[in-house]
């Protein structure tokens, strides 16, 4: 089975074919730290755990890259979201574990001549 | 089937309660998830792959309790991450006991033997180990990802059963499992001592690793008829027979997924406790503003359309078992006579 593209060192360019509410999606989905860049000007690297766009005012949740929160921000302050933390969903197959298993009991098996 | 009289009657007075209150939605039981962390990282497991920051937060007591007494549900099934690494776990346990919820705490037990020896917890008919198996030796410590995981946690079991606790199994079936070596592993596990097993076909999280060997619909319920007909007397299960019953495709039920609603340091996981598409901050938030004809079967989600999972359709069938004069004989019927 062909692994899924981590999104891990992407700086979305917002266009019409990439809107930031897609990017939000995206960082919901992704196992992650991020950098959200506000309207302001200022950054802030945390994970995003929540997004509502159902509201009146959409928001995201996210905790800091500290731990600290749950902070609230709304889309409207939102300016870019970049996916700069590792993917910690990203790299950790089943079969790699398989071939670390085979591997460690080859290496078990008594050798020629040993 | 297992279940003590006294937590059968407390789901039984919990359900029809609010069907007399004409309750359209209410919860059967509460998963809360203290911690997110664990200490094995199982290939079919997509609920720990999280930045280090998230993994080293926990809950607080107040916000498990807060939780609990929001939902309102009967049982609370503490899982995680490893809910042994919780620092609070046997604060936690005590008292969830003192309000009476019956509470089955899943674990992979490779820490429960260092608990049990600590004095963390006392035995209690309101509290049962519920221990991750998912097979026989071979096939446990390769769906754990990790070799000696079973001895260990066989190990643990012996000891908990031998200090008056009440053990249970729970475990996951994929479509690599072979009939005759599931029940050949009931055999053991009920060799073990515990008070009885819980079985579920497994869901396949988008996050995790394995992606291949999650069961279609049509596989689950022919691998459930291969392993449960003909069941064999000493096996006994912790669960609704009408569940196992839907699981061997005798029954067609629609999810129910407010049933096993799930806390954890985001908030109420929406819509259920397998998909993970946002939270609400209150118990009552989740039941109002989820759009709950977007999930199950019927719905036409393609994520709902092969999961057969306990969460969903465990709560449909305790619910059915209180809906007709027919479905409460056949429930009484399977439990004293243990034929599914």
């Amino acid at each position: 089975m062909e692994q899924e593209r981590s999104l891990e060192g992407w700086t979305p360019e917002l266009d019409g074919s990439m809107t930031l509410e897609r990017v939000i999606d995206l960082a919901f989905d992704y196992r992650g730290n991020t950098t959200i860049v506000c309207t302001d000007g200022s950054e802030m690297v945390a994970y995003v755990f929540n997004r509502n766009k159902e509201v009146a005012e959409p928001f995201i949740q996210v905790f800091d890259d500290k731990g600290n929160g749950p902070f609230t921000i709304p889309y409207a302050r939102i300016q870019s979201i970049q996916f700069t933390g590792k993917d910690t969903a990203a790299g950790r197959s089943w079969e790699a574990w398989v071939k670390r298993r085979e591997a460690g009991a080859n290496e078990s098996r008594p050798q020629p001549g040993t | 089937m297992s279940v003590p009289a006294a937590q059968a009657w407390a789901v039984a007075r919990h359900v029809v309660t609010n069907k007399l209150l004409r309750r359209k939605r209410y919860p059967l039981v509460m998963m809360l998830e203290p911690l997110m962390r664990c200490n094995l990282a199982c290939a079919g497991c997509g609920k720990i792959q999280y930045p280090a920051q998230i993994l080293k937060k926990h809950l607080t007591i107040e916000q498990c309790l807060a939780a609990t007494d929001e939902c309102g549900a009967p049982m609370v099934s503490i899982a995680g991450g490893e809910p042994l690494m919780y620092p609070l776990i046997g604060e936690l346990v005590r008292r969830l006991v003192k309000r009476k919820k019956f509470i089955y705490l899943c674990t992979n037990a490779l820490l429960l033997r260092e608990r049990l020896a600590e004095g963390t917890f006392e035995p209690s008919r309101y509290l049962a180990f519920s221990v991750h198996m998912d097979g026989l030796e071979e096939d446990h410590d390769e769906s754990v990802c990790r070799d000696g995981v079973y001895a260990e946690a066989t190990a643990a079991i012996k000891d908990a059963v031998g200090r008056g606790y009440r053990v249970t199994t729970n475990t996951t079936l994929f479509d690599n499992s072979q009939p005759f070596r599931v029940r050949r592993f009931f055999d053991e596990m009920m060799e073990l001592g515990v008070e009885g097993m819980m079985v579920s076909p497994g869901y396949s999280y988008a996050k995790a690793p394995d992606q291949e060997h999650f069961l279609r619909r049509e596989r689950t319920t022919q691998l459930f008829s291969d392993v449960l007909s003909d069941k064999a007397k000493s096996w006994k299960f912790n669960q609704s027979p009408l569940f196992l019953q839907f699981l061997m495709g005798k029954k067609d039920f629609e999810c129910t997924p407010w049933g096993n609603p799930l806390y954890t340091i985001f908030g109420w996981q929406r819509p259920c406790y397998l998909l993970q598409e946002g939270y609400a901050s209150t118990f009552q938030e989740l039941l109002d503003t989820t759009q709950w004809e977007n999930y199950g079967r019927q719905s036409g989600n393609p994520k709902c359309q092969d999961c057969m999972v306990h969460c969903g359709y465990e709560p449909t069938a305790v619910n059915a078992t209180f809906s007709s004069l027919k479905e409460l004989k056949n429930t009484v019927v399977a439990m004293v006579t243990g034929k599914i």
